[in-house]
């Protein structure tokens, strides 16, 4: 099969980790920046101010909507407050002044300019109101139609130059959406926007696993009354099945090596934890029980596996070694755990638990300790986190059909991303 | 000095490559759904016929034949309580007239489907519709069919009888559902 417009090449850019694909091309060139050691938001700290920023639209066509991308990023994050515009007393085009801001307790400026028609370029500056200094001058350059992502990449800049932290403004959510009665494989930017459909379709399919560096998916899908894993490979832009057998097969986490992948099935009759080896094809057995062992997820560091097992009567989280050693139950607090799924740093499990008879999500620390319920309306089920793990993507019925939502990892911010038309469910945050 | 860095934005067209590929089905797993049984002139193709669920199926088609008609009052649905796969001693009958339907209908194989109620999430929920087709079948199995007839398949929450938030609707979809397979032309 050929494909027309493939292949481009792809070169490495700090701050985005491994940003591979095809066809569409955002060039930037990043002016020096003046190095800048200085953090203004501690992101680690546990209870934070937010930090007043002014943002104005652009000069130019389109900045206003620019701007408006770089606003809401911000905003969500929850450590930014971006003042009222009628309140500044300075104007876009006047020269940056300390002495403008300082009364209005704001603590950083962003202005910029944008120029040119199809292919546009755009100036952006961020000054430091305390020291009364530039602190960062960045130049971008993209054809217009990748006018958000040219938001998003100027609030991952901002945020950076503020928190010392990668954002998160550019990764995207893959989910299975049905329309029509007919589920498909859908991706979106986190913040709902450029909805689309992969085309990968299916009678019936489940939550997609992303590959560490971002280039290929594995999830499960049910073909010819058969459940079989299929692995998406976005660079050759080829699906392929790797493992089909009888009974129920679903795709967990892959490994950080991306070469192997855990999953269950219940080709031996009840439904088990496995290893595959993409390369060789080598399965593995890791648990042998007599009830259901289900959705084992990957710690960050490739040592531990969460997993849903019944063994104890009741489903509930258990971790175990990747050879099935130390294994040990992680959740005691209610009758019906599931889908765990392990925070980048592994310093946390999210799960979603059976409590009044819905399902909320919950976070527990990989101890047992710190058990920290994060919803209360609805169904909340799927949960997963954003690449950074400030954030968590799940879905929910609270608004009767299921939708893809996003909050906070404490549980603040929650909203719904996706199209009330649309039934969605099974959303994976993109590794970049 | 500037740097320049290529960013690359993901493929809205994934699809246009994958499509194709997204309908093949497995080989060995060429089923035609149809409601009546099969096309004479096609030796050795497999035919389904869907057995509507109990309630609903009452009166709901017509021109059924009178095999259709016999299989509906064998093939009822097999009910579990909330997490559940154990099957339960109400159902014996149901499952003894089936074992002895397949019995008398030799080129008949049966596919078992394990279904649940919405409540639970996904993937636990089609762990444990695998559960209750087997455990179906095991008990079909201990009755005299042999295993080679009976194939499971899991749905979980995913094709429910009834969309109502409600225990009557959800006891419905807790089920075990039978589609009988034959080999056409026989």
């Amino acid at each position: 099969m050929t494909y027309p417009n493939t292949a481009l090449s792809i070169e490495h850019s700090t701050g985005h980790g491994r940003s591979a694909g095809i066809f569409l091309l955002l060039i930037l060139l990043l002016a020096p920046s003046l190095s800048s050691a200085k953090i203004y938001i501690d992101i680690t700290s546990p209870s934070i101010k937010k930090m007043p920023v002014a943002v104005f639209d652009l000069q130019g066509p389109q900045g206003a909507e620019i701007s408006d991308v770089i606003r809401d990023d911000l905003t969500f994050t929850g450590l930014f407050m971006c003042v009222d515009k009628s309140s500044y007393t300075e104007t876009a085009s006047q020269p940056f002044s300390q002495a403008n801001w300082l009364p209005l307790g704001v603590e950083a400026v962003v202005k910029g300019t944008i120029s040119g028609d199809r292919n546009f370029s755009a100036s952006v500056k961020l000054y430091d109101t305390a020291d009364g200094r530039e602190i960062m001058n960045k130049q971008y350059q993209a054809e217009r139609s990748l006018l958000r992502q040219i938001g998003h990449t100027i609030a991952n800049d901002i945020y950076q130059a503020l928190t010392g932290g990668q954002g998160i403004f550019r990764t995207r959510i893959l989910f299975v959406g049905e329309d029509g009665g007919e589920k498909g494989m859908y991706m979106m930017d986190w913040d709902g926007q450029r909805l689309r459909k992969l085309g990968l379709k299916g009678s019936l399919m489940l939550t997609p696993h992303w590959a560490s560096d971002g280039t290929k998916i594995i999830y499960s899908s049910e073909r010819g009354r058969q459940w079989g894993i299929y692995l998406l490979d976005f660079l050759k832009l080829t699906e392929k099945k790797v493992f089909s057998a009888k009974g129920i097969n679903m795709a967990g986490d892959f490994f950080p090596d991306g070469n192997s992948f855990v999953f269950s099935s219940s080709k031996d009759g009840t439904p088990n934890i496995y290893s595959y080896q993409l390369g060789s094809g080598t399965v593995r057995k890791i648990t042998s029980t007599r009830g259901i062992d289900v959705s084992p997820a990957v710690s960050p560091d490739g040592k531990s596996i969460a997993f849903i097992s019944d063994r104890g009567g009741s489903p509930q989280v258990y971790v175990m070694g990747t050879d099935g050693q130390e294994l040990r139950r992680l959740t005691f607090e209610g009758s019906y755990n599931t889908s765990p799924s392990w925070s980048p740093l592994g310093d946390r499990i999210v799960f979603s638990g059976r409590k009044n008879g819905r399902n909320q999500i919950f976070t527990i620390a990989p101890d047992g300790t710190q058990l920290t319920q994060l919803t209360d309306q609805g169904n909340n089920e799927d949960p997963s986190f954003s690449p950074d793990g400030r954030y968590i993507s799940f879905t929910s019925d609270r608004e009767r059909i299921k939708a893809i939502f996003i909050m906070r990892a404490n549980g603040e911010a929650q909203k719904r991303i996706t199209p009330r038309s649309l039934k969605a469910f099974g959303p994976r945050w993109s590794p970049n | 000095m500037k740097r320049v860095a290529i960013i690359v934005v993901l493929l809205a067209f994934v699809a246009a490559g994958c499509s194709q590929k997204a309908v093949t089905r497995p080989e060995g797993q060429q089923e035609q759904k149809k409601e009546t049984t099969g096309t004479r002139n096609e030796a050795n193709k497999i035919t389904e016929n869907k057995i509507p669920s109990d309630v609903e199926s009452v009166g709901s088609k017509e021109g059924s034949s009178e095999m259709m008609k016999e299989q509906e009052d064998v093939f009822k649905d097999i009910h579990f309580d909330f997490d559940k796969y154990d099957v339960k001693e109400t159902f014996r009958p149901v499952l003894k007239s089936i074992a002895t339907w397949m019995t008398k209908n030799t080129d008949a194989r049966l596919s078992v489907e394990g279904h649940c109620d919405d409540r639970g999430t996904n993937e636990y929920n089609l762990a444990l519709g695998d559960r209750r087709a087997k455990a179906v079948r095991d008990a079909l199995v201990a009755l005299g069919v042999p295993p080679s007839r009976i194939d499971t398949i899991s749905y979980g929450e995913e094709k429910p009888v009834c969309k109502e938030q409600t225990e009557e609707c959800w006891a419905r979809n807790r089920r075990a559902h039978f589609v009988v397979l034959t080999k056409a032309g026989k």
